[in-house]
């Protein structure tokens, strides 16, 4: 009771800062920022305490609360903690401070809409990753997106305004369709089984055919692929990168793009296991797509944001690989990769902005031999490169190893049973790493080593909050690294659960001659409003 | 039934009714006349007030049997038509001193009441005439630009014309049911007698005008933009909402089918990708609400493929969000000596530096109008392409929340415009009187509870 109390909390503490923020006297930024950094940590260290008190051995929702809200929809307000999202909410509530802190020189303008921004944004993804009903979910969603086109477009770079409309029109178009079939898989949970509900929990038991599946899924996929982003509906996101503040950036590859494996993993594939099944080799291959075509595009970058913008693509791939991998080691592979690319990513574009505050450009060619000029800087960049690529004992080799592992499994079963194509794709998908290390570290080469050369020289090395920010985020990386013991042992049931949610079948084939069980059920047995059409019907 | 009854039932209108004789009195007898803003504020309180009480209390009954009746539902349609006017009377005094404008406005709200407890197309078009006739004046009332007059003039010939179809139409109705009641109207629409089925659409298009539905909405573009602030919401709002909430009456549980449901979903969907992509080119502030409104014009009739029963609420609940959000848009802009400047999207530029917390508020109103959550419009939007989507019209749904999708864009320029963009020329705002500020206020607090416990006004029926 008191923790779900807590988690709570957690999520509306952002709100109430916001309104402390607005209350405070023009002027004060010092005072705004402080506060702001203030709540991030209270509300990692309620993040952390309610993890620690995350039971991994209970199956479903802990810490829940569940509320009439629409009761005359069926929704409710519903939160909780499970294996997905406990993970995804520590990061998130880790990232927090980390980005209000590193933003504490680069904005200058405007700085209270700013932390503002910040918060709301905090909120609206904390509270998509604990929303366990489809409509509040929804709620949330769409909420991020306000913030995030704000932040892109009053503190972005040059073409900030094409970036951000780009950005809020791309990811809208997926949840427009989305709307509609989530309006669609609840009607037809009502018709076929009478119960009017929006929750998760009852949303998995819904029966549909594999056509209406398949079409779901694709609603749901595609407003999930572009958040993700799978090739070819990445297009918004090296833009909303390059233009976004450094702020803006981490929050996006940090825990933005998340939201859209997190969407197939609790949703996307759960709801539709029939059709996940019959797109898997699709699946499959635009992951490998995403994890090649991302390496490749990122080695010929100029713009240094650009390369890791891109190399978000590729490792996002990974993600997807072991998603449809649907087994537990590519399952669990996937969720630590989330985690581990939140984490090096996030660094790394903090690195960005902090050499960009410096020295005013992204070019990659203005910069050479950094390690001379700024060793401390060229320490931690290399460790965040090496973990980004997958070195052992860093988080991201345990993510990419048991993607792998998951991957090769599933398709060595797949080869067995006489198909090729899942192993031949699983090999591409091993090309990547060495792209992967290839494009990284040809990127640090250049950057660290050779003739020294950067341009508004001198300039000071990291001052103590910088690297207070990447100390933190690679002791997180290291602790990934070594110890992810006990993170997967929070998951393993969760990942048992979407293993099993999507190996059971669930076209929904009733025996002849039982009659439909809904009320809205017509005669013929098939929902009321699955009529498709345009009405003419008699 | 006893007069006293009936004086009760009819309450919101005898209020009206009130307030409009005081306010011609002190016209007439006072040389220099004041308060009557306060008193047009009291009587239209007092009758939302009192359309709610009677709400509360389940009233049900037909004071004039066959001509006039309430139900709870028509109540609550009046409370929320009375409610949302009281922001236009607030807003309204920077713009409109004398009392006329008050006189005119609450005649019209007076044919608005009528007209949502209509039970006779007489009434029916009584209380459209009267709802429609004093705002041609109220158009031209303002007078500030010479399109003032185009305007007026151009949405007098429009509404006329409207008329005479609604008018044509009853008749054929008429001819052929040998009734006034406006059961006639649902009954004919399972007929299959072409005398009853042209009188249908005749109905329906004088319906599309008066909502502004394409290709009927020539007219709305010009008056908004050619009609002073208050009016433009007034019209944009208030006019709407009774007209959708008549049509509700009129459709009531009828059964949609065939041809009908056709041009009911076709017409609609059209309006909205136009209305939508039409607002993308607009440098008036109000142009552009004219577009939008075409556009919420399209999902409202959605609402009637719906299941009958689901209808009038989904009606009520969209021009209620949908009047709040505008409404908030127009309290929360800000105030300019120059009319034609103020209404400049360019003059939007930069707003947030100069008047922070009006830009706020304007960009929740485009949010909510673009159907973002976590803002009303959205849950709104929801309900209605729900019940779309539950009678089985899943394509026309999805085609109209593409369509929808396609309005994104312009309210997000106007957001662009005024946090993203620096300031071209150096725009000068008066600063927003105490009631507008008011006004702004209670839309926002009104917003944020639809927003947040959007429960509070569903499942009422």
């Amino acid at each position: 009771m008191f923790d779900a109390a807590l988690l709570n909390i957690v999520v509306y503490l952002p709100l109430g800062g916001i309104a402390l923020l607005l209350a405070a006297p023009a002027g004060q930024d010092a005072f705004v920022r402080r506060l702001t950094l203030g709540l991030m940590t209270l509300q990692l260290a309620l993040v952390a305490w309610l993890y620690l008190r995350f039971d991994p051995t209970v199956a479903g929702l802990q810490f829940e609360t569940r509320l009439p809200w629409i009761a005359s929809w069926g929704v409710h307000y519903q939160i909780g903690l499970d294996g997905y999202n406990v993970l995804l909410v520590l990061m998130t509530a880790f990232l927090g401070p980390l980005v209000v802190a590193g933003a504490f020189t680069a904005i200058r303008k405007d700085v209270k809409l700013f932390y503002s921004m910040v918060l709301l944004i905090q909120f609206a993804m904390l509270g998509t990753f604990v929303a366990q009903d489809l409509f509040l979910f929804y709620v949330f969603w769409e909420t991020m997106l306000i913030p995030m086109f704000l932040m892109i477009g009053i503190w972005g770079g040059e073409r900030r305004i094409y970036a951000t409309i780009k950005f809020f029109l791309y990811t809208a178009f997926g949840s427009i369709l989305m709307l509609a079939a989530v309006i669609y898989l609840v009607l037809s949970l009502q018709s076929t089984t009478g119960i009017t509900s929006f929750a998760f929990a009852d949303l998995y038991r819904s029966q549909l055919p594999l056509d209406v599946q398949c079409i779901l899924l694709a609603a749901f996929g595609l407003s999930f692929a572009i958040k993700v982003p799978m090739v070819p509906l990445h297009t918004w996101l090296p833009d909303a990168h390059v233009e976004a503040p450094t702020a803006g950036s981490v929050i996006l590859a940090g825990v933005l793009l998340k939201m859209g494996t997190y969407g197939f993993m609790k949703l996307g594939f759960p709801l539709f296991p029939d059709a996940t099944l019959a797109f898997t080799p699709a699946i499959m291959f635009l992951a490998v797509v995403s994890i090649v075509y991302g390496a490749c595009v990122a080695l010929v970058q100029t713009d240094i944001k650009k390369i890791i913008a891109y190399s978000s693509i590729s490792h996002l791939g990974y993600v997807m690989l072991g998603l449809v991998s649907l087994n537990l080691y590519g399952i669990q592979g996937a969720v630590i990769q989330m985690v581990s690319h939140g984490l090096t990513a996030a660094g790394l574009f903090l690195m960005v902005g902090m050499i960009y505050e410096r020295c005013h450009t992204r070019e990659l060619a203005d910069y050479g031999g950094l390690a001379k000029l700024l060793p401390v800087y060229s320490v931690f960049f290399a460790i965040l490169t090496l973990a980004s690529i997958g070195l052992p004992t860093t988080s991201g080799f345990t993510g990419e190893f048991l993607v792998l592992l998951g991957a090769f499994g599933a398709a060595w079963q797949q080869y067995e049973l006489g198909s090729t194509l899942p192993l031949a794709l699983a090999s591409v998908a091993v090309s990547g790493v060495v792209l992967g290390a290839l494009y990284m570290l040809w990127f640090a080469q250049r950057f660290l080593f050779g003739a020294a050369k950067a341009p508004h020289q001198p300039f000071g090395d990291l001052d103590l909050r910088e690297r207070a920010i990447l100390g933190i985020i690679v002791a997180a990386v290291f602790v990934l690294g070594l110890f992810p013991d006990e993170p997967m042992r929070k998951t393993e049931l969760a990942a048992k659960q979407f293993q099993q949610l999507v190996g059971t079948s669930r076209t929904g084939v009733r025996a002849a001659g039982e009659p439909g069980r809904g009320p809205a059920a017509s005669e013929n047995g098939a929902p009321r409003f699955a009529r498709a059409g345009t009405g003419s019907a008699p | 039934m006893n007069w006293g009854s009936i004086a009760t039932l009819m309450l919101p209108e005898n209020l009206l009714l009130a307030g409009i004789v005081l306010l011609i009195g002190i016209e007439i007898v006072m040389r220099a006349p004041r308060g009557e803003l306060a008193l047009a504020l009291l009587a239209v309180t007092a009758a939302a007030a009192a359309a709610f009480w009677l709400y509360t209390t389940g009233a049900g009954a037909a004071p004039f049997p066959g001509h006039f009746s309430v139900t709870p539902a028509t109540l609550l349609g009046k409370a929320v038509v009375l409610a949302l006017a009281i922001p236009v009377l607030l807003i309204s005094r920077d713009d409109f001193a004398a009392g006329p404008f008050h006189i005119l406005l609450l005649s019209s709200l007076y044919g608005a009441c009528l007209l949502l407890s209509s039970d006779s197309f007489l009434t029916l078009f009584l209380g459209l005439e009267i709802m429609s006739t004093p705002v041609y004046v109220l158009v031209l009332l303002a007078y500030r630009r010479p399109e003032s007059a185009e305007a007026a003039l151009k949405y007098l010939v429009l509404g006329g014309a409207a008329s005479a179809a609604l008018l044509m139409g009853v008749s054929l109705l008429y001819g052929g049911s040998g009734t006034l009641a406006i059961s006639a109207f649902t009954q004919a629409l399972v007929s299959t007698d072409t005398m009853a089925r042209a009188g249908i659409v005749l109905v329906i298009v004088a319906f599309f005008v008066k909502a502004a539905v394409v290709p009927f909405h020539t007219w709305a573009p010009d008056a908004y933009e050619g009609a002073s602030i208050p009016v433009t919401a007034y019209m944009a709002t208030i006019i709407k909402a009774a007209v959708l909430l008549a049509a509700a009456r009129l459709f009531a549980e009828g059964p949609m089918r065939g041809s009908i449901a056709d041009l009911l979903a076709l017409l609609p969907l059209v309006s909205i990708v136009w209305g939508n992509l039409a607002a993308m080119r607009q440098k008036s502030f109000r142009r552009l609400i004219a577009y939008s409104s075409i556009a919420h014009a399209g999902y409202l009739f959605y609402a009637f493929l719906g299941a009958g029963p689901t209808r009038f609420e989904a009606v009520l609940f969209y021009v209620l969000a949908y009047g709040v959000m505008n409404l908030l848009a127009f309290a929360a802009l800000p105030p300019h000596a120059d009319d034609a400047a103020r209404d400049r999207l360019d003059s939007f530029r930069g707003l947030f530096h100069r008047a922070p917390f009006a830009a706020v508020l304007i960009a929740m109103a485009m949010l909510s109008l673009a159907g973002i959550p976590p803002f009303p419009g959205f849950v709104a939007k929801f309900l209605i392409f729900k019940n779309v989507i539950a009678a089985g019209y899943t394509l026309y749904a999805v085609l109209g929340l593409v369509g929808s999708y396609l309005g994104i864009y312009f309210y997000l320029r106007v957001i662009q415009l005024m946090f993203m963009s620096e300031e071209q020329a150096k725009v000068t705002h008066g600063k927003p009187g105490a009631l507008t500020l008011g006004a702004a206020l209670a839309c926002l607090a009104a917003a944020i509870v639809l927003g947040v416990y959007p429960a509070s006004m569903l499942g009422r029926f």
